[in-house]
C-alpha cells in the first residue's frame, strides 16, 4: 500500500480512497501503482442523505461516479415539481457527459439517497490520466460506446422487445442447467463470450449487449467475470414470457 | 350476459393467447392496448357518468398492465377528464412500451410522479381522498407472489382511502388463477375484464374484489381463440365494452 501523510487519518482516507478506485470501471485493469498515482488526480466525497450532487447548472468539466450508496436522479416537470427518473446503484457514472461526448442526464438533477460516497474527476485530470494510463482511455470509449447502445436501444424497440423475450428464455435455460445458488442469485456457472450468447439466441453481439445493459439496469441480472448471475428469477420470468408484469 | 357463460381461462392460458395474438396473428401489443385503455375509459364513464371534469388517479405498475393504464390516462384526459398518474418505478426502469406513452403523458401536461420518491406519503393519501375515480393498473395476470415495495403501499392506501377504484383486468394482488388475495390486494368497485376473465374471476373471492365487471373486446380473432381450444361465440355485436352480470 503506498501512503504519502504521517498522519493516520489522511492515511486511511488515501487507503479508502485506493481501494474504491480499485473497483471503478474507469480504472480497470490499471497496477496498483498506477491506481495510487490516480488517487491524487480524484477526489472522493463523503455525502449524506438528501445532499445535491448534480444540477443542470453544474460546470461540466466534471465526472462523478457513485461509489458508495445509492443516488436519485430526477429532472422538474414545467410547474417545478420533481419527477424521479431512475435510481443509480453503485458503480453508475452520473456525470455531465457531454465532456465524454454525450448528454447523458438533460436537465437532471441528481441526490444522495444514503449516506455514499462519489468519485469526481475533472476534465483535465482525466485528459492527463488518458496520457499517463491508456488503459483508462479504452474504459472510456467501451463506456461510450455502451451508452451510445443505449441510445441505439431505444430506436430499435420493438425488435429489441423481442430479442430481450429470446434472451430471458435463454438465460432461464441456462440458469436450470449450470445455475448454482448464491446469497446474490442464481450464477450461470458457465463461461459465456457475448458472442456465444448472442449465438445462441440469434442476434448481434451489439444487440445483445443492448439487452443484457437494459436487464442490468432494471435489476434482474449481474455480469461479473463473463458469468451471469440472475438477481430477479421472477421478474426474468415475466420478461419470458412477453408479459413484464 | 352472464360471467358464467363466457369461457375462462388462467394466467398461463391468457399468455399463450397474448402470443399468439403477436406471433400468429400479427396483433401488437400496441394495438391490444389502445383498445384495452378504449374499455376502461369507456367502463371509467359508465361507473361516472360522465369523465368530463371528473378527477380520475391512474395507479401504473411497471409492466404492460401499467403501461394499459397509461394509455388510458392519455384516453381519458382526451375525453377531459382531470387526469395524473402515480407510478411505481422511476421512468428509466419502466419497459419500452410504458416509456412510450409517458413522454407522451409530460408533452400533454399530465402531471406524473414516482411512488415513494416524489410524493410523501400523506400528500399520496390527501391526491387518493380527493379522486371521483382510481384506476388500478398496478398489477395484470402475469404478476406472480405477494405485491412488494411501493406497489403493495400504493394498494393499501388506495385501499384505505375509501374512493371508488376501477381496476384493469383483475384487481392488483389477486391471484388470476384462484381468485385469492396473497397480499396487499386492490378491492374494487368494478373491474374492466380485458379480452376473457381469468378463472379467479369466478370465485367467491375473486368476484367478491372485483366489483361489478365490464368485458372489453381488444380485437381478437376467434380462430385465435379455436385455435387455442376455447369456443367463444364473440358477445361484442353491441359494442366493444360489455356489462357482465
Amino acid at each position: 500500500m503506498v501512503t504519502h501523510s504521517a498522519d493516520p487519518s489522511a492515511t486511511s482516507a488515501i487507503s479508502e480512497k485506493l481501494g474504491l478506485l480499485h473497483e471503478l470501471d474507469l480504472f480497470r485493469g490499471l497496477t496498483d501503482a498506477d491506481i495510487a498515482a490516480i488517487g491524487h488526480a480524484t477526489t472522493m466525497t463523503h455525502c449524506s442523505p438528501g445532499q445535491l450532487l448534480l444540477s443542470p447548472d453544474d460546470p461540466v468539466e466534471r465526472i462523478h461516479i457513485v461509489k458508495k450508496g445509492r443516488v436519485r436522479v430526477y429532472r422538474l416537470t414545467p410547474d417545478g415539481k420533481q419527477l424521479t427518473l431512475d435510481i443509480y446503484e453503485p458503480g453508475t457514472i452520473l456525470g455531465d457527459m457531454r465532456m465524454l461526448g454525450q448528454d447523458r442526464l438533460p436537465e437532471a438533477y441528481a441526490e444522495a439517497i444514503d449516506a455514499g460516497v462519489i468519485c469526481t474527476i475533472g476534465q483535465d485530470e482525466l485528459g492527463r490520466l488518458i496520457e499517463l494510463h491508456p488503459t483508462i482511455g479504452l474504459n472510456v470509449i467501451r463506456h461510450l460506446a455502451t451508452r451510445l447502445h443505449g441510445a441505439e436501444r431505444e430506436l430499435e424497440a420493438m425488435a429489441y422487445q423481442r430479442v430481450g423475450q429470446r434472451l430471458a428464455r435463454k438465460l432461464i435455460d441456462l440458469g436450470q442447467r449450470f445455475g448454482v445458488k448464491s446469497v446474490r442469485g442464481t450464477i450461470i456457472d458457465a463461461r459465456l463470450t457475448q458472442q456465444e450468447l448472442a449465438d445462441m439466441i440469434g442476434t448481434t453481439r451489439e444487440t445483445l449487449a443492448h439487452t443484457i445493459g437494459d436487464f442490468r439496469r432494471r435489476g434482474l441480472l449481474s455480469t461479473r467475470q463473463q458469468r451471469v448471475v440472475i438477481r430477479d428469477a421472477e421478474r426474468l420470468l415475466e420478461v419470458a414470457r412477453g408479459g413484464d408484469g | 350476459m352472464a360471467l358464467d357463460r363466457l369461457p375462462a381461462v388462467t394466467g398461463a392460458q391468457m399468455r399463450e393467447i397474448d402470443r399468439r395474438a403477436t406471433d400468429e396473428f400479427m396483433i401488437s401489443v400496441g394495438q391490444m392496448m389502445e383498445l384495452a385503455a378504449a374499455g376502461v375509459r369507456a367502463a371509467a364513464n359508465a361507473e361516472l357518468n360522465s369523465i368530463d371534469g371528473r378527477r380520475i388517479r391512474i395507479l401504473a405498475g411497471p409492466g404492460h398492465n401499467g403501461a394499459s393504464g397509461l394509455v388510458a390516462a392519455r384516453q381519458l384526459a382526451n375525453a377531459g377528464g382531470l387526469v395524473d398518474v402515480l407510478l411505481t418505478r422511476p421512468i428509466w426502469q419502466l419497459n419500452t412500451e410504458a416509456r412510450h406513452h409517458v413522454a407522451t403523458l409530460m408533452s400533454m401536461g399530465v402531471q406524473l410522479c414516482v411512488v415513494p420518491w416524489d410524493i410523501e406519503a400523506t400528500k399520496l393519501d390527501t391526491a387518493l381522498r380527493d379522486s371521483d375515480l382510481i384506476v388500478d393498473a398496478l398489477l395484470g395476470y402475469s404478476a406472480k407472489g405477494a405485491p412488494h415495495g411501493a406497489v403493495a403501499d400504493v394498494i393499501k392506501r388506495a385501499n384505505d382511502c375509501g374512493r371508488p377504484l376501477l381496476s384493469v383486468d383483475l384487481p392488483s394482488g389477486m391471484d388470476p388463477d384462484t381468485g385469492l388475495a396473497v397480499g396487499e390486494a386492490i378491492s374494487a368497485r368494478a373491474t374492466a375484464i380485458i379480452a376473457l376473465p381469468k378463472t379467479g374471476l369466478l370465485s367467491d373471492a375473486g368476484r367478491q374484489r372485483a366489483g361489478s365487471l365490464y368485458l372489453v373486446d381488444i380485437g381478437l380473432p376467434g380462430a385465435l381463440f379455436h385455435r387455442q381450444g376455447i369456443e367463444f361465440e364473440q358477445p361484442f355485436g353491441g359494442g366493444p365494452l360489455l356489462r357482465l352480470s
